[in-house]
């Protein structure tokens, strides 16, 4: 069953204001944090096994671990740039439990020393803009952010940036380049943003999720967040469940919950008369699983490494047998080759091209020689660049054509699939 | 001065003087009676006509609109062996065409007609034509330029179109 | 930078570099292969051109050589069958949007894509789909134009303007395949350095309008040679063939100019080529100059010249070091005045390369005549001299005062005007003479430049035949002949020569 521990009073309409936050214990766990000091603070989390909430699933604890003691200035980011289709689990908490997300990242701020911290918002979330800015008003009047928190001789600054649409600004180090009012385009790594990141300093940047799941970590202390989950990945995620489902929506599971489950039980199901085709289990840029590794995936790190897929994001897609998965396919490449950077080459001739001949494929002017193509150019792509963007794109592109041949056999013989409108031919989403 | 009479030995030469009038008389009959089967042609009024594909005069192409095909490249010019093509390669205001000769002109008189232009030729510019009777008086007249090499009276006024490759050349984004 | 040295072994051969070098630089210093596009020695790193992959052993992965830093004990290879596949991918990655016009692009034939192609690539190519279609022919101001769709994106031009000029012109706008770049409308390149982008371009996206369809690369030769543009003198290609000079490209130089050169050195060649030189020497008769031989003209000299008459020499600091010093052994007792380009622009300097005096030898003549005269000197006394030799300025445009002070000299009593161009200004008066000197391109000498350095230029052709150097002028002038001994290396064993060294 659901385990509540983000998103337990999300259906108060009260708790977006500081009041109702307040109310039921909001900022308590502030105060009791600011007495400890910074560093009990990181080997707590560090003890909980967090790991980031956003896609790559790296241990929070760690990555804090790699700031340079050089008593430079520290900027903590926050990655609300939820750009990952089938992902609408950060604009929730944004939009229903803004304070929740403020607390987090002020814990944060003190674990890591930072005395400036960014939300780097998705520039489609208008409405969670407003409701953030409204949020950090109320915290700066209450004295909740700015100088001397709680009478401590902690202080701390917050903003707001809004992104302008890029889907390659929610990589750190692209999300970094947008902030610094540069072109948004992820950097070379090494070094590190946790050595130098914003403006060249030293910076940390984790995902609304990861910095929402510190407050209740540090409220009952690591051991209860640790026993909650599977063991390598301890705690609770939020999944996105969308698609072919009857009950799409955001639902808090503790980790190694059972992704059939989640389907049949609490998203109610296929249509009727549907019959379950293939999941997507962490958005759009990891591998596909067909109905059977469905069947049997769990929902942690693990389980879904050993199906050769990743957790993502945790926006699970679910595709029913109503779709052409060369369809489905063409949607998500022409996606990415939209939103490729263009910095290295790999990428950006790479994910035009595959799209092209995917869209040829679905058009019916494929030839078979195309399933190896396909294949070829996709494992080229992986690796070979700056940023994952390539891979994300290459990964899907495989897997669909490995696991459904059939869908691409079927579109090269018949004459093609129905022509539908592209929402991408209209000049952007 | 003694007229020496010429002895028997010294005659020898006589069978093969008829010998030969033998084959010149025989070809003479046969050339009169049969004039088809002759080796030879009456050059200036009746001449041989050759295969089309053989290596004369050259030609430039031109497009549909009338313009040279030529790009300029001077791949024939670095190609030939003759060093007998000269070209001057401008801008052209047309940003698909963007380059062309100005002035493209070819020695005849160097040229010895191997035909390397031709194939050098990446876009079907050049080609080496049938036509080879251009005698002339004055050496300067042998020095083709574009008027003479693609407008000239014998192609007909608009000069040799080519569309060798055009479907190709657009799909490819040439 | 520490100088602690690291060793590394690189496609089996062990190599010490110095700590902080990346391994591009490593594999550069042993002359080994490798594909590269981004990278350049004299810029940032960007890394996305992904072709200089190495394997190095321990990473599962394939690191880029430009990024990676050299570390105690690595073990490289860029010739494992993993690296050549993924630079063959790399590259047919880098060709699938790019527009086959290399019969139209003035790059080929020296283009990196063409070079890297022919080494590493895969020669089947299985891109059937359409290429993007982007802007031809853009105008980037007055002296570059651009071919977005040449463009492999490896965004040199825009660290060089970022970095180098810091003058923030050229960007990348638009992202994925559709990038292109390009500059804002009110700001065009028009930097005084905008032409090493075309220089650092590996293909043929960037175009020099001055060079631009004038000639294919490989006819052309080229040869080292300074520019005598101004006191930096910066090292130069350049290419030349048997009607002139086509282009100068900067050489590197470490303690000079490193990898540039600003645009008006380039514009320099022109000077040397036959259109804009003085091709005979000029004498005047019935107040008009009459084009004669060289060697005639220095016979009428000759005659003329006593050995009581004033001689003043008006020096530019354009000559080599060799023709001041001939200059001085023949006439040690002239007056020598010196003529300076801009008094007050002497000590201007850009804080890159350009530097305002536009002498390539300002030291060096400085060095020769320690206590030579100022210009405003001569202005009072010319009158007083039969004779003044003007040593005229090479680069003609850089001497904006040139018409005034010919105005000067027109007024004197027997000037000799020696130039590489054929000055407009000078009154044909009666024992007037223009005598046509050689150029840089021309002559073997030395010029020291600001700091004292001194560069050595090497006589590669000769252009003008009439040209004369000051040694040869001297000699002609002293009625002895020139010995037709060769300077350049190669005719050092001419067997046409025979004994005496005379063609004739």
């Amino acid at each position: 069953m659901e385990h509540k521990l983000l998103t337990e009073h999300y259906h108060r309409d009260n708790y977006k204001t500081l009041e109702g936050y307040k109310s039921r214990g909001g900022y308590q766990t502030l105060k009791k944090t600011l007495s400890k000091k910074p560093e009990e603070i990181v080997s707590e989390v560090k003890e909980s096994g967090l790991r980031g909430r956003g896609g790559a699933g790296f241990p929070t604890g760690v990555k804090w671990g790699f700031l340079p003691n050089n008593g430079e200035p520290r900027y903590l980011l926050c990655n609300a740039d939820e750009g990952e289709p089938g992902t609408f689990k950060d604009r929730m908490m944004m939009e229903r439990a803004p304070h929740q997300l403020i607390e987090g990242m002020l814990i944060s701020a003190y674990a890591i020393k930072s005395k400036k911290s960014y939300i780097y918002l998705r520039g489609e979330y208008q409405k969670a803009y407003k409701i953030l800015q409204e949020a950090l008003k109320e915290s700066y009047e209450a004295g909740y952010l700015g100088n001397k928190i709680m009478g401590t001789s902690f202080s701390h600054e917050m903003d707001i940036y809004l992104g302008a649409g890029a889907y390659i600004c929610g990589e750190e180090t692209g999300m970094i380049s947008s902030l610094e009012g540069k072109k948004g385009q992820p950097k070379l790594k090494p070094p590190f943003p946790a050595v130098q990141g914003y403006l060249g300093k030293p910076t940390i940047v984790n995902n609304v999720e990861t910095l929402a799941a510190v407050v209740p970590i540090l409220r009952d202390g690591s051991k209860v967040y640790k026993s909650i989950g599977t063991e390598k990945s301890p705690g609770t995620k939020i999944f996105s469940l969308s698609g072919d489902v009857l009950k799409p929506g955001n639902y808090e599971l503790p980790l190694g919950y059972s992704l059939k489950d989640l389907i049949y039980n609490l998203g109610g199901g296929l249509k009727p008369g549907r019959v379950l085709k293939a999941v997507i289990p962490g958005g759009s840029s990891v591998p596909v699983l067909n109905a059977e590794e469905s069947g049997r995936a769990l929902l942690d790190y693990e389980s879904l490494n050993e199906l050769g897929t990743f957790l993502g994001s945790g926006a699970v897609i679910v595709i029913d047998n109503s779709h052409s998965m060369m369809d489905i396919l063409s949607i998500i490449l022409e996606f990415y080759h939209h939103e490729s950077c263009g910095q290295c080459t790999p990428c950006r001739e790479g994910t035009g091209w595959i799209s092209k001949i995917i869209k040829d494929v679905c058009k019916g002017e494929g030839v078979i020689s195309d399933w190896h193509l396909i294949q070829k150019i996709s494992e080229n792509m992986m690796g070979r660049t700056i940023c994952a963007l390539s891979d994300a794109a290459a990964m899907p592109a495989i897997s669909f054509v490995q696991k459904f041949r059939s869908d691409f056999e079927e579109c090269l013989y018949s004459n093609g699939l129905p022509v539908k409108e592209n929402v991408f031919s209209k000049g952007g989403i | 001065m003694l007229v020496k009479r010429l002895d028997v030995q010294k005659m020898r030469y006589l069978p093969s003087i008829i010998g030969g009038m033998k084959l010149t008389l025989k070809k003479f009959f046969m050339n009169l009676l049969f004039p088809k089967r002759r080796m030879t042609l009456n050059y200036p009024e009746e001449y041989y006509k050759y295969g089309s594909r053989f290596k004369g005069n050259h030609i430039l192409t031109v497009k549909k609109d009338g313009s040279l095909r030529c790009t300029a490249c001077m791949l024939c010019a670095t190609n030939c062996p003759a060093h007998c093509i000269k070209i001057v390669a401008s801008e052209n205001e047309d940003p698909k065409v963007e380059k062309y000769p100005i002035s493209y002109e070819i020695d005849m008189l160097r040229c010895i007609f191997c035909g390397f232009c031709e194939e050098a030729c990446p876009v079907d510019a050049i080609r080496m034509g049938p036509q080879w009777q251009t005698p002339g008086l004055i050496g300067d007249n042998f020095v083709y330029d574009i008027r003479k090499l693609a407008y000239r009276k014998e192609l007909g006024e608009s000069g040799v179109v080519s569309l060798v490759d055009d479907k190709m050349r657009i799909k490819d984004g040439l | 930078m520490s100088n602690k040295k690291i060793k590394c072994q690189i496609n089996g051969v062990a190599v010490e570099v110095q700590e902080g070098t990346t391994v591009i630089e490593a594999i550069k210093k042993l002359n080994q292969e490798i594909a590269h596009y981004c990278w350049h020695p004299g810029l940032s790193v960007a890394g996305v051109c992904r072709l200089c992959m190495v394997d190095i052993e321990g990473q599962d992965k394939l690191q880029i050589a430009c990024n990676t830093k050299v570390q105690e004990g690595m073990v490289i290879s860029n010739q494992s069958q993993k690296v050549k596949k993924a630079v063959r991918w790399g590259l047919e990655f880098h060709l699938i949007n790019h527009p086959l016009d290399c019969p139209i692009c003035d790059q080929a034939g020296e283009c990196e894509l063409q070079d890297q192609y022919m080494k590493f690539g895969t020669y089947t190519p299985t891109m059937a789909e359409s290429k993007v279609k982007k802007r031809k022919v853009v105008d980037l101001g007055s002296k570059i134009v651009l071919d977005t769709e040449r463009c492999i994106l490896c965004s040199r031009c825009v660290r060089f303007t970022d970095e180098v000029t810091k003058t923030h012109e050229l960007g990348i706008f638009n992202r994925g395949d559709r990038s292109e770049i390009g500059v804002f409308k009110d700001k065009p390149l028009e930097n005084d350095y905008a032409l090493n982008t075309v220089d650092i371009c590996p293909v043929g996206a960037l175009t020099s309008k001055d060079f631009r369809f004038k000639q294919r690369v490989w006819y052309m030769k080229t040869s080292s040679s300074i520019c005598t543009g101004c006191s930096t003198g910066c090292n130069i290609f350049v290419d030349y063939n048997e009607e002139g000079l086509w282009r100068v490209r900067p050489r590197y130089n470490e303690k000079i100019n490193g990898y540039w050169m600003c645009d008006k050195g380039r514009g320099l060649y022109r000077n040397s080529n036959r259109k804009n030189r003085m091709n005979e020497s000029f004498e005047v008769r019935d107040s008009k100059w009459e084009a004669i031989s060289s060697i005639q003209a220095l016979e009428n000299l000759k005659n003329l010249l006593s050995q009581k008459d004033q001689v003043a020499f008006v020096l530019t600091g354009q000559y080599t070091n060799e023709e001041y010093e001939s200059l001085l052994k023949h006439f040690p007792k002239g007056s020598y005045y010196h003529w300076l380009n801009d008094e007050k622009q002497k000590k201007d300097f850009d804080g890159l390369l350009l530097r305002g005096d536009k002498n390539p030898n300002t030291s060096g003549l400085k060095k020769v005549f320690p206590k030579i005269k100022t210009w405003k000197d001569f202005e009072k006394n010319s009158s007083q001299f039969q004779w003044v030799f003007v040593l005229a300025p090479e680069n003609h445009n850089f001497y904006t005062d040139l018409e005034e002070k010919t105005l000067v000299f027109s007024k004197c009593q027997k000037v000799v005007w020696m130039s590489v161009g054929f000055n407009k200004f000078l009154s044909p008066k009666e024992h007037f003479w223009q005598i046509p000197m050689k150029s840089f391109f021309e002559k073997t000498g030395e010029y020291t430049n600001f700091k004292g350095i001194k560069q050595k230029v090497q006589k590669v052709q000769t252009l003008v035949p009439q040209a004369l150097c000051v040694e040869e002028f001297l000699k002609l002038l002293k009625g002895e002949k020139l010995d037709l001994k060769r300077t350049h290396p190669y005719f050092k064993n001419n067997q046409f020569l025979g004994k005496t060294e005379k063609l004739w």
